[in-house]
């Protein structure tokens, strides 16, 4: 029908505040949802290539046998199109500058490093660099403090075995520069090629062929798939993912960044449903006049139907215009915090969210009201027929929620989050409901005054309806902004908690039990007083319940714990970071049973009274399964597998003793008189992964708070979006006030303090529900400990309130401006 | 507030003087003059009637003379008060204690119930008790049952009556209307009038009011016409008709 395309016209949509509304609200909904979507997918891509540099590959295949591993398994993977690269580690004597120290050996192919660069100095005193490849054959490049123990200089000539190597640089940082107990003695790097001339390495030594892999993570994965059948378990295939010890902080900020998202999908979808809901109510009478004038109901759904498309058209558009230059900019500014090119990569998938947003938006919140327009009964036109009461609305709530919390589950893939946020509004809602029915009965005998306070508190109780409303969108869109406040706050500080500035960043390890005092004196009198000292001795887990593990335990389990030696040790007392979950601490003078550590617990199906056999040496311990606790393997502090009581199952057996304790880095050169007095303690650096984790935590802390920011200026248009729908109403009111004889101090004193008392309330709803919300996340998602957060609870509501009271006052502009002629005129 | 002090019975100036009322709006392209070198003097107590065609001029004289808005040139003085020396808080002020009004589109707030409607210039002149006097206006003007409808539930007539109600809530000494009966069909116009002249008589209100309709000019005092924004006035009637 022509009339009908004429009266679908974006022009004459434009020119109705609603439909501004409604389209902002979508522009906006589609911008942050992709946004967030785009550069949780750059952050995320960036973060696993920053991460693969832990193993300066994305996948590392280690060989603990002493073997290289079958050419056929390299070549099966360039076939794939992955990229490869080798090396191999061993320990031995060195000679040179007239000295000789045991050093740790990792001789590197060409290729190396397939991800993350090597820092070096070309001398003591020269910059630092970054390179992308290892020294030369020929050359070898050492750690510094080996350059100071051998009293070497760079251009002097150091001897591996048979071999004459030349000192040309001095390894300061490796790209793999993991947490391997074996990497004790200090550093030195050469090229692979000169390996077999040193004739250091030979059948049977102590040697370790580690091969990198980089690639697509599909090929990757189907290389796997692959070689899995073909792995003998002293072969290890290790991922980001896999044990890394920073692994766990990038999964929560990933989480964090799917709350982020899911919070911004709500947020817009509450800003689609107001405006629409608003713009359906203004819609009313030129919908009775159209009646009128001859269209059917079909015909006015079709009309606004196809209104309802032309808007999420111009929504998904305007969105897409507005988010990819703005992922752009994040996507650049992320290149220089991390100050290295970042490849910014538009991520089609991450759009998806984007649009479903738009198109649930549309359908579950703007449609329902705009659905029931076609219900206004003709009549309308001649005399004013009693609007709708809010009832009609009540399915329509159960639409949007049913389908908003839909699309966070898609979007989050966590039903924990879901459950934690429609927690939080229930309560929200019930704690509301509560309020509505405290504002009707103890405002309703509030009356009269030329007093501010007064009319304020007779305005809140006139316009309860809209009050409570108003409360209930303000008071959500705190509550989500806050959760996110909350959670980012307590994420940080547990990063914080855990890596504060004087993290341990040193081990001492193979301490002999009877030099431990004169070890912890040393240190003492430097001022860097060790933590907490613990036996270790080596052992394997053989046998469960009597069975032989292997059988006992699925191929599929096998996992490196049982591969590998694993530290036992004994202690009287539970370390602090340590958290028993089942069973009990040994009591005192016990001498049975064992602690095991909850994860392998779970991965090997250990149970309470389970009898676990321990192969040490020539000697078989068995003990039963007392308790279960969980370890922070991030603490930087010696951590165990299985702890026995003091004289119980290691009772007799040879220990050596290990500790850790911060050095800060101008009393490095303190280590030479320590190797110097106890040349057979080895000491463990790991500073530089200390400030690399450090760095990172720095980096997604940054790309963190930008999406907060994001966040909450969406809460703000959201925010103005619903006060703004009543702006109408309140301009008449102010108008007529005036004409009655209202001054404009009294009004604009009214008016602010009505609206700070609806800000203090929604803020603290808000602040309330939001904690309820993390109360429950922080248990699910974030593995930590809840507290009340006065820092939050206490500033929200009173913020919420000024900004709202300034925001009222902002919105009084034009009724103070002109003189009450002029707005009759205008509201006629 | 001085400025406000009733004047002494002695010199009883009249209720509302205009001297030379000039108002001007400018446009896009010129300025339009809407009133020209108006002069008027209303005694208290007195009704008086400005008739003239639609765009005359008639709301813009009577927004001037109730101190709604200023005007390019002249002076208005109501209840001894010079409106143009005044600051926009004391007209406000003057406007709660002394004037009512009653619009041609009823203005009533839709939010409020028409007891909250009636109360809203009670609660701003700070008078006691504003429900009970809200309430009895509301049983005068034939609305005791429908206290906590909304003026959506009203109808036309309906809602005049209870703005009506709300003007003479604060015993107004003025009361301004502006085509009352101009949306209301001819008999429930007649009662809106009847009520509005009745009320008029009780409280010895001072009433101006705007109207096309001959018939209800006819029950006032005196007579204006207003034309292209010229005021004349016939000759004085005597005696209203009732
Ligand atoms: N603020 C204004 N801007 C432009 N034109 C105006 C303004 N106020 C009044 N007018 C014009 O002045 C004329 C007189 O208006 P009004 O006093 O409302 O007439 P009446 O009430 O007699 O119908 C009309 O033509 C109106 O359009
Ligand atoms: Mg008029």
């Amino acid at each position: 029908m022509a009339a009908e395309q004429k009266l679908m016209s974006v022009r004459r949509d434009w020119r109705e505040r609603d439909v501004r509304v409604v389209l902002a609200a979508l522009v906006i909904a589609v911008a942050t949802v992709a946004t967030i979507a785009l550069f949780a997918s750059q952050l995320q891509r960036t973060l696993v290539t920053s991460a693969s540099s832990f193993l300066a590959a994305d996948r590392q295949l280690e060989a603990e046998n002493g073997r290289p591993i079958p050419d056929a398994w390299l070549q099966e993977a360039t076939a794939r199109g992955l990229e490869t690269g080798q090396m191999v580690e061993f320990s031995t004597m060195v000679f040179g500058g007239g000295g000789f120290q045991l050093v740790s050996v990792k001789a590197v192919s060409n290729e190396y490093p397939l991800r993350g660069e090597i820092e070096i100095q070309s001398g003591p005193d020269s910059p630092r660099e970054l390179v992308k490849a290892g020294p030369q054959p020929g050359e070898v490049w050492i750690n510094p403090r080996l350059l100071r123990l051998l009293e070497l200089e760079i251009g002097d000539s150091l001897e591996v075995g048979n071999l004459q190597l030349t000192v040309s640089g001095l390894l300061i940082r490796e790209p793999d520069g993991g947490f391997r107990l074996s990497a004790l003695a200090p550093r030195v790097m050469m090229h692979k090629d000169d390996v077999p001339a040193t004739g250091v390495v030979q059948e049977g030594s102590r040697v370790e062929y580690v091969y990198l892999f980089a690639g697509e993570e599909s090929a990757l994965e189907g290389y796997y798939e692959w070689l899995r059948p073909q792995l003998e378990p002293s072969h290890e295939w290790e991922g980001v993912r896999d044990g890394e010890t920073f692994s766990r902080s990038l999964q929560r900020a990933e989480r964090f960044l799917l709350l982020g998202g899911s919070l911004a999908v709500l947020l817009a979808a509450v800003a689609v449903a107001v405006a629409s809901r608003q713009y359906a109510l203004s819609q009313r009478d030129t919908v009775a006049l159209l009646k009128t004038l001859g269209l059917n109901g079909a015909g006015i759904g079709r009309l606004y139907l196809r209104r309802l498309l032309l808007w999420g058209i111009t929504g998904v558009v305007g969105g897409l215009v507005v988010a990819i230059p703005l992922f752009w900019l994040l996507a650049s500014m992320l290149s220089d915090v991390l100050e290295r090119p970042v490849d910014i990569y538009l991520d089609p998938a991450a759009l998806t969210p984007a649009l479903l947003t738009a198109l649930v938006s549309l359908f579950a919140f703007a449609y329902p009201p705009i659905r029931r327009l076609r219900n206004v009964p003709a009549m309308r036109v001649l005399r004013s027929q009693p609007g709708e009461s809010g009832r009609e609305a009540w399915p329509d709530m159960l639409v949007a929620i049913v389908a908003i919390f839909g699309l966070v589950w898609l979007y989050a893939g966590e039903l924990a989050l879901v459950v934690s946020l429609l927690g939080g509004l229930v309560l929200l809602l019930l704690a509301l409901g509560l309020l509505g029915w405290g504002l009707v009965t103890v405002l309703r005998r509030v009356r009269g005054g030329g007093n501010a306070w007064r009319l304020a508190l007779v305005g809140l109780y006139r316009h309860r309806n809209a009050s409570l409303s108003q409360i209930a969108v303000f008071a959500m869109t705190l509550m989500l902004a806050a959760t996110l406040v909350l959670v980012r706050t307590s994420l940080l500080n547990d990063w914080q908690a855990q890596l504060p500035d004087d993290a341990p960043n040193h081990f001492l390890i193979n301490i002999a039990p009877e030099t431990v005092d004169e070890v912890a004196g040393f240190w003492d009198e430097q001022g860097q007083p060790l933590e907490e000292l613990y036996p270790m001795v080596r052992g394997r887990l053989t046998e469960l319940n009597g069975q032989p593990v292997k059988e006992a335990v699925s191929k599929d389990e096998r996992i490196g714990a049982l591969n590998r030696e694993l530290n036992l040790t004994w202690m009287e007392s539970l370390p602090e970071d340590n958290e028993i979950i089942e069973g009990q601490w040994f009591a005192d003078g016990e001498q049975n049973g064992v602690s095991v550590e909850a994860e392998l617990a779970g991965r090997l199906g250990l149970q309470l009274g389970d009898e676990l056999t321990f192969t040490i040496g020539s000697e078989k311990v068995t003990e039963v399964v007392t308790s279960i606790r969980t370890v922070q393997w991030d603490s930087m502090k010696p951590n165990f597998y299985m702890a026995f009581p003091p004289g119980g199952g290691l009772e007799g057996l040879p220990a050596t003793w290990i500790t850790s304790f911060y050095l800060p880095p101008e009393k490095k050169t303190a280590l030479n008189a320590f190797s110097r007095q106890f040349p057979t303690v080895s000491v463990l650096e790991i500073d530089h992964i200390i400030s690399r984790i450090q760095e990172i935590v720095q980096q997604v802390t940054r790309a963190i708070e930008a999406i907060l920011a994001l966040i909450l200026a969406a809460a703000l248009v959201v925010m103005a979006a619903v006060v703004s729908a009543t702006l109408r109403d309140r301009q008449r009111e102010g108008a007529l006030l005036r004409t009655l004889g209202g001054r404009q101090s009294l009004l604009v004193r009214s008016t602010m303090l009505e609206f700070a008392v609806l800000g203090g309330f929604a803020g603290l709803l808000g602040v309330v529900a939001a904690e309820a919300a993390v109360y429950a996340l922080q248990f699910r998602m974030f593995e930590g400990t809840f507290n009340w957060h006065w820092q939050v609870i206490i500033p929200i509501p009173l913020i919420s309130a000024v900004v709202l009271s300034l925001f009222g006052r902002w919105q009084l502009r034009p009724v103070l401006s002109v003189s009450p002629m002029l707005l009759l005129r205008r509201l006629e | 507030m001085n400025q406000m002090t009733k004047p002494t019975p002695e010199s009883q100036p009249p209720m509302l003087r205009a001297k030379g009322l000039t108002h001007r709006v400018r446009l896009e392209t010129d300025t339009l003059t809407i009133l020209q070198g108006v002069n008027l003097e209303i005694n208290r107590g007195e009704s008086v009637a400005i008739v003239g065609r639609s765009g005359s001029g008639k709301t813009t004289l009577l927004g001037l003379l109730a101190g709604l808005d200023t005007p390019t040139e002249g002076s208005v003085e109501l209840d001894g008060a010079t409106i143009s020396q005044l600051s926009e808080d004391q007209r406000a002020q003057l406007r709660a204690s002394r004037v009512g009004f009653v619009f041609q589109s009823f203005q009533l707030l839709p939010a409020l119930t028409a007891l909250e409607n009636v109360m809203l210039p009670l609660e701003l002149a700070g008078i006691e008790e504003p429900e009970k006097r809200a309430r009895e206006l509301l049983e005068r003007v034939g609305l005791g049952e429908r206290l906590t409808h909304t003026p959506r539930q009203l109808s036309g007539g309906e809602q005049q009556r209870v703005a009506i109600a709300r003007a003479f809530a604060s015993e107004p000494v003025v009361l301004f209307a502006d085509e009352p009966t101009g949306n209301l069909d001819n008999r429930t116009g007649q009662a809106v009038s009847d009520l509005l002249m009745a009320l008029n008589r009780e409280q010895g209100t001072t009433l101006v009011m705007v109207t096309h309709d001959e018939h209800l000019a006819a029950r006032c005092a005196r007579q204006f016409h207003i034309e292209a924004g010229q005021l004349t006035e016939p000759e004085a009637l005597g005696e209203p008709v009732s």
